[in-house]
């Protein structure tokens, strides 16, 4: 058990480095959010509550993790093309250790997200700083697991060249179908039935309400948390499956 | 006690016969050269005794462990370098090491002890706080095989470890390699005859899965009457 802890340690270190090292990364995870929070912030904020800090702030969060599941996907994917994880298949270390070393680098990289753009939010608008603001920091790493466990499951099945197209699909799912961008009145409603049963709504409506409070507490913070929950079991459960797989036909 | 020992391994890929009926015994502290042209088995020989890939059928021991049954005893006391390069690409090159220290579970005396040695041996000191993939190919593929030595391994496995380096950078990987000998097990596939030649103690020849033949040098170029084992290793090809 030691050991297991040990290796994992130094597999998160070494993936933690190899994606904070690529400048790429950095703009997508850290550089793109950030421009867009401000400048989506000052342009509407005064049209509509959609733009307001409250609602903002935590869906550009859910938006940005999105990038998590390129980056995790991209860096499972090279390392299994590169013969590298090959090479680490010969040392004792089990699968599950594997993965847990992909999972942990990712959350200290959402910890920065959601604390960096919670403090730009509150910095821009300081009626902004709350408890809440603190819990929606912790609860940002569930939604998380969201979009690390799609990351896990494309960079078991696909290909370096392939992960770019697939993870944009997540990516946009975020960004479109959330809902954060626009107003929801007026949709279809078949629209709606669709973005309520994919995870993307449900994981900027739980962060957003969260950090905005309500009293609708079931509607508003339960239900979307188990959604996400359940996606984020499922998706997860199928990578390590994939990635077992894989790993045995090698 | 051998090193290796196979029984009648077997790997089968849908209806390719990758390799059939392995015997096969490797001395401790020998490296032995398998040689053989392009799918003739050699990898997938490797992948089995590394236990990366299960037999379709029969056994091999590693240092007395079966593949089938002992991967994990295996896996403590073996290490591999296979064809690709396999680095972390944005570690430095210490950090490879060092890294692949921590997976092998060495303190950290130990990791320094290794650091020191895989410098001494590959003059990687030159290069340690480079990123490995601003090295060329020669630094990457030393630095490739110094990783598998970082963690004492009993039995080493190198496939095709200087495939697509110049004539200088495989000259030094052989004087590293040479440095080795004797103190471990080295099993080295290559398609270059005159690595084989200048490095093995035994040499291996395989075609479609099958052994051909299995012996030194001397034994190789008297049975087929030739004087170098790259016209050894044609005759042998051909004729079978």
């Amino acid at each position: 058990m030691k050991d297991a802890l040990k290796r994992i340690s130094a597999l998160t270190k070494r993936n933690l480095k190899e994606i904070l090292r690529d400048p790429i990364s950095l703009i997508f995870l850290i550089g793109l959010p950030l421009f867009m929070l401000i400048l989506f912030y000052y342009i509407f904020h005064n049209l509509t509550a959609q733009f307001e800090m409250r609602y903002l702030a935590p869906g550009i969060i859910a938006f940005s993790q999105a990038f998590l599941t390129l980056f995790v996907g991209l860096l499972m994917s090279l390392d299994r093309a590169s013969a590298f994880l090959i090479r680490l298949y010969v040392t004792p270390a089990g699968s599950y250790e594997f993965i847990a070393g992909y999972v942990l680098a990712m959350l200290p990289i959402s910890l920065v997200q959601s604390v960096l753009f919670f403090v730009t939010a509150g910095i821009i608008e300081p009626s902004f700083f709350s408890v809440n603001m603190i819990w929606g920091v912790l609860c940002s790493l569930v939604t998380a697991l969201l979009f690390i466990g799609f990351g896990i499951l494309f960079g078991s099945v696909c290909n370096e060249k392939a992960i770019g197209g697939i993870a944009s699909i997540v990516i946009s799912g975020q960004s479109v179908l959330s809902g954060m961008w626009f107003p929801l009145e007026g949709i279809d409603k078949n629209v709606i039935t669709v973005m309520n049963v994919l995870p993307f709504r449900p994981a900027a409506q739980f962060l957003q309400h969260i950090v905005s409070g309500t009293e609708a507490v079931f509607d508003d913070i339960i239900k979307p948390l188990l959604i996400v929950l359940a996606y984020t079991v499922v998706i997860t459960t199928a990578g390590i499956l994939v990635y077992n797989a894989k790993m045995k036909r090698q | 006690m051998s090193a290796i020992r196979t029984e009648k391994l077997r790997k089968e890929y849908k209806d390719v016969v990758a390799v059939d009926s392995l015997d096969l015994q490797i001395e401790e502290g020998e490296l032995f050269s398998l040689l053989g042209v392009n799918g003739a088995g050699k990898t997938t020989t490797i992948k089995m005794l590394t236990t990366l890939t299960t037999p379709t059928s029969g056994d091999a021991f590693v240092l007395g462990y079966s593949i089938n049954n002992d991967k994990k005893k295996i896996k403590e006391q073996i290490d591999v370098s296979m064809q690709q390069t396999a680095v972390a690409r944005n570690l430095t090159v210490r950090e490879n090491i060092e890294f692949y220290c921590e997976m092998r579970g060495k303190s950290k005396e130990e990791t320094e002890a290794a650091l020191k040695h895989t410098y001494e041996v590959f003059g990687l000191d030159k290069v340690e706080k480079k990123r490995a993939k601003q090295l060329s190919g020669g630094w990457q593929r030393k630095l490739s095989i110094a990783l598998a030595l970082v963690g004492g391994p009993k039995v080493l496995f190198l496939d095709e470890p200087t495939l697509g380096l110049d004539v200088i950078a495989r000259r030094e990987l052989w004087r590293a390699i040479e440095q080795l000998k004797g103190k471990m097990t080295i099993v080295l596939t290559t398609h270059y005859m005159e690595e084989a030649e200048a490095l093995s103690d035994r040499i291996g020849i395989m075609k479609d899965g099958r052994l051909l033949f299995v012996g030194g040098k001397d034994s190789l170029f008297e049975k087929t009457g030739t004087g170098s084992v790259e016209e050894a290793f044609i005759k042998i090809v051909e004729e079978n």
